[in-house]
């Protein structure tokens, strides 16, 4: 049986896996988006890891999202582009 | 016919079982090739001596030489292996033969299944279970990506004459893992599945990585509908997550966030999503699983109104995600309708990634309402009314501003262009100012107004008569108008979160033994009240 045991260094899951499956001529037709990208979720390529290795026992974790974001300025273009076009309305309510 | 390589195997094979060697008898079953020596002299041998059409003198020698399966009447492992070797004899890494090598691969784990289900020792099929389910879902996978080879299916099975929908071949694959899952998932025998280290024990270690496969199969061919079962039966029989390794939970937390996303449950997605990236390992070689979380987590937060800091944008696994999210941010931010749009336009540079990742609508649909919430604040920064604070009149935005913006917006909108002919019917009928009809009545702008204020997103009421929109509760804000009309979206979409509370489909308890019986109740569930005293009895 040592051939069987010797056989399992052997294997390579290239064959069988979908990458090589998925890079048939069809996928060159897609667009270049897609090619970079898929939204299959990957094995990891370790079963488990320490709790300090985690992204969330990083020192840089905090202050991630930021729910304060209302802007107050209206002198950006935008506003001033909002306040042009409530002008051009009053102009031809009156016209 | 002398076939010494497969009755040495099947010796080898039957001693595995003997010595109760799971991790041997999985390591032997090769499934992938290019195969070792031996096995090469197997395949030889069974060609020779047991063609396709000799299955039955194939399971007959399998079960001779399986001492120990059956003299404990585990037939169902006889059966499996007679189809392993079948399998060995029939493989093909030619891709043309993929469907064939996925029919052949499909009927060994629905075998290997039965084995799996035997009490004494299903368990020792485990790993061999786990490993065909790999090989099924990544087959399942190439051939739903690989149309061509699987057209003359669906020609055969879209739509019988009885109207029914057929199961998809992936739908198939999932559901033959789902067996597994569940066999895994009602295996009683070990205690309620944790031992008393916290350790899944027996079959229950199989729970998460089947299930993790099944939901693979079901988001790849956009199925997700029938995974509210596996993360229904997870949250009333499975052990705790927490029991099992990092990878297994993470994944399971990924597509668990991934499904309340796709039912709107932002807030439980945000939830779930946050965790599965928490516990993701930081190596650079687990970037790209950690950008998919992230992916999904950044859109649940930004509907949420919790935008991404810069820092978390310049991580690694956000490469490139600033140009898509951070456009739709300042949208939100602005109040800017025409941009929001224009991004999340098909004809968008960005709209076939966020179709890719199934994110083009729920943002289309979910977020234009916040850049609402923000038009309505600048609009009353821009010209709303001011009263004193002593004044008893409140503040007002005029809705006819609003009508004006909206109009703006629309002549921005590529896709709004007007039609040369007007429409025949509309012809006597009023219409607004402009030739090009894109004018959102006042109605409509009302009801935009009104849905925000229903959802909390702004404060206030709508004075029909005087097309205008109050606001109220300044007092209370101590004057501030912004405060008091427009709260932080945040505040507002995730007030009444509890992140001690459950998750539905994460389990955090270890099922008592009455509770691994029978399911936590829920709303369509029937019990049996025949054993129930009677009130005061």
């Amino acid at each position: 049986m040592s051939g069987a045991a010797q056989s399992n260094s052997n294997k390579t899951k290239a064959t069988m896996s979908d990458s090589t499956v998925g890079s048939q001529p069809l996928q060159t037709q897609k667009p270049a988006a897609q090619l970079e990208e898929d939204d299959e979720f990957e094995d990891f390529p370790v079963e488990n890891w320490a709790k300090e290795e985690e992204v969330g026992a990083q020192a840089n974790n905090t202050h991630l999202w930021e729910e304060s974001w209302d802007d107050d300025d209206t002198t950006d273009d935008f506003s001033m582009q909002l306040k042009e076009e409530l002008k051009k309305a009053d102009s031809s309510r009156k016209g | 016919m002398a076939t010494p390589t497969i009755s040495q195997f099947l010796t080898g094979i039957d001693g595995f079982v003997s010595s109760r060697n799971a991790t041997e008898l999985a390591d032997y079953l090769t499934l992938e090739p290019p195969f070792g020596d031996i096995y090469h002299k197997m395949i030889a041998e069974l060609r020779q001596a047991y063609p396709a059409h000799r299955g039955e003198e194939l399971e007959q020698m399998c079960g001779q030489a399986l001492k120990t399966a059956r003299s404990e009447s585990w037939n169902a492992f006889i059966k499996f292996m007679a189809q392993y070797l079948a399998y060995l004899r029939d493989v093909s890494s030619d891709a043309d033969q993929y469907l064939a090598t996925y029919e052949s691969l499909s009927e060994l784990l629905q075998r290997a299944n039965s084995a799996l289900a035997n009490v004494e020792l299903g368990h020792l099929m485990l790993p061999t279970v786990i490993s065909c389910a790999k090989c099924v879902c990544r087959l399942a996978i190439g051939l739903d990506k690989r149309p061509e080879l699987i057209a003359h299916l669906r020609s055969a099975t879209g739509g019988g004459d009885d109207g029914g929908v057929r199961e998809s071949l992936p739908e198939q694959a999932a559901n033959i893992v789902r067996g597994a899952f569940v066999t895994c998932l009602n295996d009683r025998s070990s205690g309620g599945g944790v031992s008393n280290f916290g350790k899944p024990q027996g079959k229950t270690v199989g729970i998460f990585v089947l299930a993790n496969l099944c939901l693979k199969i079901l988001f790849q061919c956009r199925k997700t509908r029938n995974a509210t079962q596996i993360f229904e039966n997870i949250y009333n029989l499975a052990p705790p997550l927490a029991a099992y390794p990092k990878s297994e939970r993470v994944a399971y937390l990924y597509y668990l966030g991934r499904f309340l996303f796709t039912t709107a449950q932002f807030s439980r997605a945000r939830r779930a999503l946050q965790a599965a990236y928490d516990e993701s390992p930081a190596r650079p070689d687990c970037a790209r699983q950690r950008r998919h979380i992230l992916i999904y987590l950044l859109t649940c937060n930004i509907l949420l109104g919790r935008f991404p800091s810069d820092a978390l944008l310049s991580r690694p696994e956000a490469d490139g995600l600033a140009m898509r999210f951070s456009p739709l941010c300042q949208a939100i931010q602005k109040g800017d309708v025409a941009s929001y749009r224009r991004h999340l336009d098909l004809n968008s540079p960005h709209a076939s990634w966020f179709l890719i990742f199934r994110l083009l609508i729920p943002l289309r649909h979910r977020g234009e309402v916040l850049v609402w919430r923000s038009l309505i604040r600048r609009a009353w920064l821009i010209n709303g009314t001011r009263p004193r604070p002593d004044s008893r009149v409140a503040p007002q935005v005029d809705l006819h501003d609003l009508v004006t913006y909206f109009t703006y917006f629309d002549t921005q909108d590529p896709t709004n262009s007007p039609s040369d002919e007007p429409d025949a019917d509309l012809a006597e009928t009023p219409t607004y100012p402009t030739p090009h009809d894109p004018m959102p009545p006042l109605i409509q702008t009302e009801a935009i107004v009104a849905s925000l204020i229903t959802q909390r997103l702004i404060n206030g009421f709508i004075s029909h008569a005087r097309a205008k929109f109050a606001i109220t509760g300044v007092k209370n804000k101590n004057g501030d108008v912004l405060a008091a009309g427009f709260p932080t979206v945040a505040s507002v979409l995730t007030l009444g979160d509890d992140e001690a509370s459950d998750v539905p489909g994460w389990p955090v308890k270890k099922p008592s033994l009455a509770a691994g019986m029978l399911p936590r109740p829920g709303p369509g569930m029937v019990f049996n009240l025949s054993g129930a005293r009677g009130v005061g009895a």
